[in-house]
């Protein structure tokens, strides 16, 4: 801060609006539920009275519109592999995307003999945090979740980048 | 439990054992009067299980196999005096083969007489026999009578054309769908016979022994592309 | 003044809507608000159990059984085990008996408890779906004591169970009976008495005992429409005919018989019967028994096949397995509850208004992974 250290009374703080806008996006990531299969179960659990996701200020919605980070959990298959991608794209940005469990991860155990599994969910959408587990406890959802806040707020919106 | 519940209890059990129930039902807490319960069921259990055989046991479960066999002869006999020409092959056992031809027939038979009573169809299975034979099982039961039977039809692969039974039972809409989504057999009279599970635009049925992955779905890779992980 | 007669209008109940349920699409055919006709449409979970289960060995195929209802894996597992070992001709000890009947009875306390939590939640009520996930945690709490995990177990095992009983197991199970069998009683006032559930659920969505029969529909739902048939007792498997407990029926008592208020309150009781199973068999447990006795070192079934059905809380599992002597099965077809509740929906839910429709639908307590396996 340098020159203006000091120079005002303590309840103001100077920072730079880059930084403020990155610490509010990361402390409130409303998530969109798109629970397919088991793993939708751990995701309700974590959000249920004893692992409380909301405590965090992580909020379930359930229009894409609404939603800044979708928790892609359980298997998706090629069926509904067109349709993610067009819930995707309904999303406002900054947008992020979670993938919960193994089968969102790389097709889980249905890689092998699984003609009807999308074996991963990268193939469609940008994924930004992957979550392991058949299905991972909700204490590793949420410990998925805080690293994205941790990514979230490495960001510079409004910082130009060049090259 | 407390020395006084127990004491309660074990009271209650031996009143009940001579077959005096209202010392049980009268207990007022609802936990205690619950766990008599099941000591008096454990008590009886006990005295039940010293007065039998393992004997006895086995010649109970072979005489369950034997009525299941004269049942399935008696049927077989049946089903061939009333719509001829209608079992396919040497008799057998546990099942009844039966020709794709007259099974509508033979499927309203099988619910509305009043002896067999068959109205509700549990399962309908599809299998590759492999060499182009195709077969569609099903099993059939009688909530009445409590009997039960199998019944298989074999189709061949060029040409697999099974008249549908959803008319008769209900359930057979949705099983014939899957089964047909699945292997490919085409249920002859069906209303609706069109993919069930995987998209309308699916190629190959995907259960049969020579089924191929399609390379691609709308633009998606469609086998596993990580080879070499094996 | 007669009844004014718009446009039919198709409206989509899209794949992805709140994660109870699943991915089903409901295409509804609708005028204004009372709906003429039903179409479902699945397969947006359809995972290639079957295809799997020709590929792999007899025991790999159990923790794909897990994954189908994903609920209630234990009773899957238990089907899936039973029909091998009637294959087999395997006969288990006393004590792997017992403790897969305590296991499968909690396992149907525990997806009771979802399945009616999230009924509510369909109509709007949200603390008892709280409350119920609350309690449920603590059943989970015990199974992870037991096989590690706490929805996907992978348990039973052809020939006896993967872990055996840790120390403490009776005691946990004994004081969680006790505090929640006033929890019982506590939540059929909250959510079943209740004057809003009663008017939205009672003489809605009623399904006359044939109309059940013939499309197939077992379980819960059948017994809701009067219909006395429980597998555990007419078709009996394991050691189910040592213990008394009563089987619920729907009476009509808020409404028609066959309603979805019928339904809720077989369930409800089906919750106090299994509470009273679980006491039983936990007092005659046998204290001896090595529960990798019976279990064979290299499944490889005789050539034949089998069809079993065993009593999973959404209703009729069957299993129907066909063996070629190999160690891998050559078809596996799990012949499913939910598959058949959801065929019925047309027929009980076309007439009604919009907001009944979903009701209906949580009443027949559906898991899409079943489905579509």
């Amino acid at each position: 801060m340098g020159l203006l250290e000091n120079k005002f009374t303590d309840n103001i703080i100077v920072e730079k609006l880059d930084k403020l806008l990155s610490w509010s996006r990361s402390t409130s990531p409303w998530f969109f539920q798109f629970g397919t299969a088991c793993c939708a179960i751990e995701m309700m659990a974590a959000a249920a009275s004893r692992h409380d996701l909301m405590r965090i200020g992580i909020i379930p919605r359930s229009s894409p519109r609404q939603a800044d980070v979708m928790i892609v959990a359980g298997t998706v298959t090629m069926k509904m592999a067109l349709r993610v991608k067009k819930l995707y794209e309904q999303m406002a940005d900054p947008k992020y995307v979670v993938a919960m469990g193994s089968c969102a991860t790389s097709g889980g155990p249905y890689w092998q003999h699984g003609y009807h599994v999308l074996k991963g969910v990268d193939i469609v959408i940008p994924v930004d945090v992957y979550v392991p587990g058949c299905p991972p406890r909700p204490e590793a959802l949420i410990e998925g979740l805080l690293k994205l806040q941790e990514q979230i707020l490495e960001e510079r919106p409004l910082t130009r980048k060049t090259g | 439990m407390s020395e006084d519940k127990e004491k309660i209890i074990s009271e209650a059990v031996e009143k009940a054992l001579q077959g005096d129930m209202d010392t049980i039902n009268n207990i007022e807490d609802r936990v205690t009067r619950s766990k008599a319960k099941a000591a008096l069921v454990k008590a009886k259990r006990a005295k039940v299980v010293s007065d039998e055989d393992s004997t006895k046991e086995d010649n109970a479960s072979e005489s369950k196999v034997e009525e299941k066999i004269n049942f399935n002869q008696t049927l077989c006999k049946k089903i061939s005096e009333k719509f001829s020409d209608s079992i396919d092959g040497d008799q057998n056992n546990d099942w009844i083969q039966l020709k794709p031809e007259n099974w509508l027939k033979i499927a309203k038979w099988l619910k509305s007489d009043e002896e067999l009573f068959f109205d509700s169809l549990q399962c309908n299975t599809g299998m590759d026999l492999g060499e182009g034979v195709l077969e569609s099982r099903y099993n059939l039961h009688s909530m009445k009578h409590l009997h039960k039977v199998e019944i298989r039809i074999k189709v061949s692969a060029e040409k697999p054309d099974i008249p549908s039974v959803e008319q008769v039972w209900r359930v057979a809409d949705w099983f014939e769908r899957e089964t047909y989504d699945m292997f490919g057999i085409n249920f002859i009279g069906h209303r609706d016979l069109r993919r069930i599970l995987l998209p309308d635009d699916w190629e190959g049925w995907p259960l049969r022994k020579d089924y191929e992955e399609q390379e691609t779905y709308h633009g998606i890779i469609v086998p596993k592309v990580k080879e070499g992980w094996e | 003044m007669g009844v004014v007669h718009g446009q039919e209008m198709v409206l989509n109940i899209g794949p992805q809507h709140p994660a109870t349920h699943g991915v089903l699409r409901l295409q509804v055919k609708t005028d204004g608000e009372i709906i003429s006709e039903i179409t479902p449409y699945m397969g947006y979970l359809h995972r290639c159990f079957e295809k799997h289960c020709e590929n792999v060995t007899y025991e790999q195929v159990i923790p794909f059984t897990d994954r189908c209802d994903y609920l209630a894996s234990m009773t899957m597992n238990f089907g899936y085990v039973v029909a091998m070992e009637q294959l087999m001709e395997i006969k288990v000890n006393d004590r792997v008996e017992y403790i897969r009947v305590i296991m499968a009875e909690l396992q149907r306390i525990a997806s009771h408890l979802l399945g009616i939590g999230a009924f509510g939640l369909d109509l709007g009520a949200f603390t008892p779906f709280l409350h119920m996930l609350r309690d449920r945690e603590r059943i989970l709490d015990i199974f992870e004591m037991t096989c590690g995990a706490r929805l996907l177990y992978n348990y039973m095992w052809v020939g006896g169970l993967s872990h055996d009983l840790p120390t403490g197991f009776v005691e946990a199970t004994l004081n969680f009976l006790d505090y929640f069998e006033p929890k019982v009683d506590e939540f059929e006032n909250l959510l079943g008495h209740n004057k809003i559930f009663v008017e939205r659920t009672a003489d809605i969505g009623i399904m006359p005992a044939e109309v059940a029969i013939s499309y197939g529909v077992t379980g819960p739902n059948l017994r809701g429409s009067g219909v006395k048939w429980d597998l555990r007792i007419d078709d009996p498997y394991s050691i189910y005919d040592r213990f008394d407990f009563n089987v619920p029926v729907g009476k009509g008592m808020k409404g028609t018989v066959g309603d979805c208020w019928d339904r809720f309150y077989v369930r409800i009781h089906e919750i106090r019967e299994s509470i009273k199973i679980v006491r039983q068999a936990i007092d005659q447990l046998p204290k001896e028994g090595d529960v990798h006795q019976a279990m064979p070192k290299k499944i490889r079934p005789p050539k034949g096949s089998i069809y079993r059905r065993t009593e999973s809380p959404r209703g009729d599992l069957g299993y129907y397995i066909e063996s070629d002597g190999s160690d891998t099965p050559y078809r596996v077809k799990m012949r499913s509850p939910a598959f058949t509740a959801l065929s019925v929906l047309n027929e009980i839910g076309a007439g009604w208004l919009m907001s009944d429709v979903l009701g209906i639908l949580g009443s027949l307590d559906i898991v899409l992974g079943e489905i579509d396996r």
